[in-house]
């Protein structure tokens, strides 16, 4: 064993930076749907793969691929994971982000004493740091894994902002959300019970701005908590309002309800004088982000 | 006990647009402290708790035609509600707008009376503004306290002797501005911020938790003051080593305040400082900021008018 060998310094598992704070902080916070949450990262070659799950009934995932950083220096082997609050996570990375200002954060994991670091390296002269003590991640117990439902799989793209409202617009009637597909005519019914009745359509051929596509080859319906259907769009960052993006929503088997939204981590443009016009909207720089939600029950 | 003067048009300007958005972030209320040659805003100078902070103009920066007299050598003190200072101000502002198209500038008036108000029998004091336009004159009245007894005022006037030692080392801030949104977000962290200050030009602000820390580095800022060049083998060492390493080289000092002290000793850039300096008391027995003011279109000093806050320090344990 050489001697310069033992001196030298284990690289850490994961050395990123990003460009976009605001991005990030806008993904981290579309699952936050409370104030004191735990969240486990994954690190890997892909990229960074944040999770956020809720007493084996609500699970989100945030996807950060590697294309999103302007740089990533991967060396751990295996996928580490690491268990941070999420709030402290989102908090600090907000102090990265100042208005007006254009700052590149670097994420390092780990630190001496196996926090995760961030970094803002800007410049020389002054620079901002945090770390965020971690722990370790309880044992996956989750069984989150989607499978389809059958041959032809069970879905429909509608509108974020649609979504988003229509979810609101239910939360009066009572606690638990029905949502039927029905294949003929093609149509997505929300259809809330309880204090009063609220039931709302997305026809395919009346709303096609709003449901933008849709595939079903049987009649399917399941309920589920409205309180965890919320969550899935109560914290749906405003580029994704503003961007018109659509949100894709399939059903599994078993009733697992997937919805799925994009948000642009693409570099702030706004009154920047070197916007980089190219760089702008490049496909690579969307995060994906994924809500796993559980049926109450099974309807057959 | 007299007080009459009218508020320049710079006064106005100094007042409405700058200091009192200011001060009032500091406290809602606080002391107003009139003497022969000077108008002074003081916050909480006479209790220990809470950002000391001392706004003092030349008489000549805001008013002319001052008449102040009294029987404790022409000084007069009370306490005031600076949201309706401001309030009263901006009104004058607006009337005194709607008659300039008149050829007689319109002049503000600020003086001390006492009135029935109509509750009570017995008359209060209240500081009076008074605009006089073309056809119409609007007077507001702001309810002020009674003014402070001669022994008060004796308290008032030597608390501000007190607070004139400046630190030995004073770093100036960058961009306030800045530091301000980042305090912000440490509030989310914490209730305690570390701050250090080196004499070569170092600063730097951290907030701790058990499970998180958040904190920024300026290096390289200009220092007024004992000064002295960092250690070169420093250089690339981590921030916190280095502040560590200065800390018992006795070069840097670094002292614990309440986060939301110092947030707002930042606020204090609506006053619109042309720049602001950080230095530790000795001892560490208050960390202090002081704001420079240049006279308009130059580098130079304006001094009629100065800015500066104290804020007290919490010891280790109270953290």
């Amino acid at each position: 064993m050489s001697h310069s060998g033992m001196e030298e310094e284990e690289a850490p598992d994961v050395i990123c930076e990003l460009e976009n704070v605001q991005g990030l902080v806008e993904a981290l916070t579309a699952v936050r749907w409370k104030r004191y949450q735990d969240a486990v990262l994954e690190l890997s070659e892909h990229g960074i793969v944040l999770i956020v799950d809720e007493n084996g009934c609500l699970q989100a995932k945030v996807y950060l691929k590697r294309e999103l950083f302007i740089r990533y220096d991967y060396k751990a082997r295996g996928r580490p994971r690491l268990g941070v609050s999420l709030g402290h996570f989102v908090d600090c990375l907000n102090a990265f982000w100042l208005p007006g200002q254009f700052s590149v954060v670097q994420i390092q994991y780990p630190g001496p004493d196996m926090q995760l670091l961030l970094k803002s390296v800007d410049s020389l002269d002054s620079s901002i740091c945090a770390e965020i003590r971690t722990r370790i991640p309880d044992t996956i117990g989750w069984d989150y894994n989607f499978e389809p439902a059958g041959a032809n799989p069970l879905t429909f793209t509608v509108k974020s902002a649609a979504l988003k409202e229509a979810i609101e617009d239910l939360e009066w009637p009572g606690s638990s959300i029905q949502i039927i597909l029905e294949p003929d005519p093609p149509s997505v019914t929300l259809r809330a019970e309880g204090h009063g009745d609220l039931q709302i359509d997305f026809m395919y051929y009346v709303n096609s701005e709003l449901l933008v596509a849709f595939q079903c080859d049987h009649r399917t319906s399941f309920k589920y908590k409205y309180k965890f259907l919320r969550a899935t769009t109560s914290n749906m960052p405003s580029s994704v309002i503003k961007e018109n993006r659509g949100s894709k929503l399939s059903i599994g088997r078993g009733g697992m309800l997937k919805v799925q939204h994009l948000v642009s981590i693409a570099k702030p443009s706004v009154s920047h004088t070197y916007v980089d016009a190219v760089g702008y909207q490049q496909p690579g720089r969307i995060a994906h982000i994924e809500f796993f939600v559980k049926p109450e029950e099974t309807e057959d | 006990m007299k007080f009459k003067a009218f508020v320049t048009d710079n006064g106005v300007n100094l007042l409405e647009k700058r200091f009192l958005p200011a001060l009032e972030k500091t406290g809602k209320s606080c002391h107003l402290y009139l003497t022969r040659d000077h108008a002074l805003f003081l916050h909480n100078l006479l209790n220990g708790d809470g950002v000391h902070s001392v706004a003092q103009f030349r008489k000549e920066a805001l008013f002319h035609d001052y008449r102040i007299s009294s029987n404790n050598d022409d000084r007069i003190a009370f306490a005031l509600d600076l949201s309706l200072l401001l309030r009263a101000l901006r009104s004058a502002v607006a009337v005194a707008s709607e008659y300039s198209a008149s050829a007689s500038s319109t002049r503000l008036e600020i003086k001390l009376v006492k009135k029935l108000s109509p509750n009570s029998t017995q008359p209060m004091p209240f500081l009076t503004l008074e605009t006089r336009g073309y056809k119409s004159a609007v007077i507001q009245d702001i309810p002020i306290s009674k003014p402070l007894s001669r022994a008060q005022v004796t308290e008032l006037q030597s608390a501000l002797d007190s607070a004139q030692d400046l630190p030995p080392t004073l770093v100036q801030v960058p961009d306030l501005n800045q530091l301000l949104n980042l305090v912000d977000r440490m509030k989310l962290v914490g209730d305690v911020v570390n701050v250090f200050i080196s004499r070569h030009g170092d600063l730097s602000v951290q907030v701790s938790t058990t499970l998180i820390s958040l904190g920024a580095e300026f290096r390289r800022l200009v220092v007024i003051g004992e000064q002295t060049n960092a250690p070169s083998e420093d250089q690339n060492l981590s921030a916190h080593a280095r502040s560590s390493r200065s800390i018992s080289r006795g070069d840097g000092q670094s002292v614990q305040v309440s986060v939301k002290h110092f947030a707002k000793s930042l606020q204090c850039h609506l006053a619109r400082p042309d720049s602001a300096f950080y230095g530790i008391a000795p001892q560490g027995s208050c960390l202090t900021v002081i704001f420079q003011f240049f006279i308009p279109g130059s580098r130079e000093t304006d001094k009629s008018i100065s800015l500066h806050c104290r804020l007290p320090v919490l010891d280790p344990g109270s953290g």
